[in-house]
């Protein structure tokens, strides 16, 4: 473990850590320094009037809202792509461009999709669903163009033995299949949406990232910390509530799928 | 147990003409070196209940992989009803709507129902709107139904499919089958992996439904018992080769092959294939 080579290695690492952290002014007293600021912040929120919880509550409505037609959307559009994108259902010449273009769509964080949808269709949540809804395609689609291409070929090869159409195979095996699966994805991803869309407001696309992105900027942190509690609780419960239903539909299935006939 | 007697002198006809499949000198190899069967010739009567005995390895699966246009052979000719099978051909596409296939893995649907299985097998029937739509028509799903009474599924046609016990896969692929209308059935080893008693439950199925449907059944089968008991031709595969191919009346057992295996040497087999 402690070999001479495995010594210079740590050396480096650490040269390096110390260096980077020099160049970005990043200082471990400070952040010790930093920690009382915390209690003037709870002290602000203290302070906040009742009247703003009802506004941060509607905000974030409103962010679920975003991120709920932005998941619908997304995967009813990364769906029919998905089975595009799958290797094992369409020769080259039709996966490899589709491919492609989701890459090209994941190589975008969805902040920059939204800062372009802001810039094509104005301020407003509008520009974060649309975001959502490229950040969404591209995932959901790779996803189940994954879990396409590792479905069982049992099924597959014992139902085109019938002499079935390319479309019946993916409609009554691919499709009930990988479903399970899907309904994890979706799940995973709204819990995700939630989160996203709750900082897309940080460049003006709607939802609660925009008042707190305010608020931050008038100094009145103990506002944007309420706010910032109502995400932290929201996402908290949405975690809770898709645990649950993972445990109630998904797991049951997949359980299943350990009990093949081999 | 089945008391084995030889004899050489066949009580019933050799020759028939009502041959649905027919193998002529069959090659096949998967890299072009080694040979997964060498040179098979084998003629299968129309309504037969046909075994194709072998150990692991011998190449019984394959058989039927070519007899459903799954798999194409290196080199030789097989017929299925006067027609070549080649999954790409649409004559011979029409024909796999009924033949029955059962792979040993069985190839269930294991998050949708019962019934939903079983209906695949009428899918051929349904028009584009049908099938994109789902609507299976009222008849197709009264003849599911039915099928799972004779398979002795009923009342199970909501249970999905991963819930259900070994035997009771085996019915469901068995009513799929069925629901194909099939003319041939192919099924490898489907009850090798269960107890006995199971194992000729299923068995009984498929002879029943052999005998209303005017099946021709091809079975692959691990253990020769089970071959003797219910087929009334038996095929044994060793190492890519037919060595021996043997008639079934009775208790009497016919060599259809002059086989150079003695009386002895199929009992040995029979106790090695018994012993695993």
């Amino acid at each position: 473990m402690m070999t001479p080579k495995n010594n210079i290695i740590i050396g480096i690492i650490v040269a390096l850590l110390v260096v980077t952290s020099y160049n970005i002014d990043a200082n471990p007293f400070d952040f010790a320094e930093g920690i009382p600021n915390l209690a003037i912040i709870l002290e602000e929120m203290v302070a906040v009037e009742p009247k703003y919880i009802p506004t941060a509550l509607w905000a974030m409505f409103e962010t679920i809202q975003m991120a709920f037609i932005g998941t619908v959307v997304g995967v009813v559009i990364a769906l029919p792509l998905s089975m595009l994108a799958a290797r094992n259902l369409n020769s080259k010449f039709v996966y490899a461009p589709i491919r492609a273009l989701l890459a090209a769509i994941r190589t975008f964080p969805s902040i920059l999709w939204a800062i372009l949808f802001v810039i094509m269709v104005g301020l407003g949540p509008f520009a974060g669903v649309l975001a959502v809804i490229m950040y969404t395609i591209g995932f959901v689609a790779k996803l189940q163009y994954e879990s396409i291409e590792a479905i069982d070929s049992d099924p597959v090869d014992a139902v085109s033995s019938i002499g079935v159409s390319k479309w019946q195979l993916i409609r009554y095996v691919v499709i009930p299949e990988s479903a399970p699966h899907l309904l994890s994805q979706i799940l995973y991803m709204f819990d995700y949406n939630i989160r996203q869309t709750s900082i897309l407001g940080l460049v003006g696309a709607g939802g609660i990232g925009f008042y707190i992105i305010n608020y931050i900027k008038f100094f009145e942190y103990g506002k944007a910390a309420i706010f910032m509690l109502v995400v932290l609780v929201t996402v908290l419960i949405i975690d809770w509530v898709s645990v649950k239903i993972r445990d109630k539909y998904i797991m049951k299935s997949q359980h299943g799928m350990e009990v093949t006939t081999k | 147990m089945k008391q084995i007697q030889m004899t050489k002198n066949p009580s019933f006809s050799l020759i028939s003409t009502n041959k649905i499949i027919q193998l002529n000198d069959i090659w096949t190899s998967y890299d072009s070196k080694i040979f997964a069967l060498e040179g098979i010739n084998m003629s299968i009567d129309r309504g037969a209940n046909y075994a194709i005995v072998g150990q692991s390895g011998s190449g019984k699966s394959t058989l039927l992989k070519l007899m459903n246009g799954m798999m194409i052979p290196s080199k030789g000719t097989i017929k299925i009803d006067y027609v070549t099978p080649n999954m790409n051909d649409k004559k011979f596409k029409k024909m796999m709507h009924t033949i029955g296939y059962i792979p040993q893995s069985l190839g269930l649907i294991k998050n949708i129902t019962v019934l939903d299985n079983i209906l695949i097998g009428a899918l051929p029937r349904l028009n584009k709107l049908q099938s994109l739509f789902k609507q299976f028509p009222e008849s197709e799903i009264k003849e599911a139904k039915r099928i799972m009474e004779l398979v002795g599924l009923d009342g199970k046609e909501n249970r999905k499919a991963y819930m259900l016990s070994g035997g009771e896969k085996r019915r469901v692929v068995i009513a799929r089958a069925l629901m194909q209308k099939p003319t041939i059935l192919l099924a490898d080893e489907i009850v090798s992996e269960l107890d006995h008693v199971t194992a000729h439950e299923i068995m009984d199925l498929i002879a029943d439904a052999q005998k209303r449907m005017n099946l021709t059944a091809i079975m692959v089968h691990h253990d020769i018992q089970l071959a003797l008991e219910y087929a009334n031709r038996v095929a044994v595969i060793k190492d890519g080769q037919k060595i021996l191919e043997i008639g079934v009346e009775g208790d009497s057992i016919v060599d259809f092959q002059t086989g150079d295996m003695t009386n002895e040497e199929i009992m040995e087999m029979y106790y090695d294939d018994s012993k695993k």
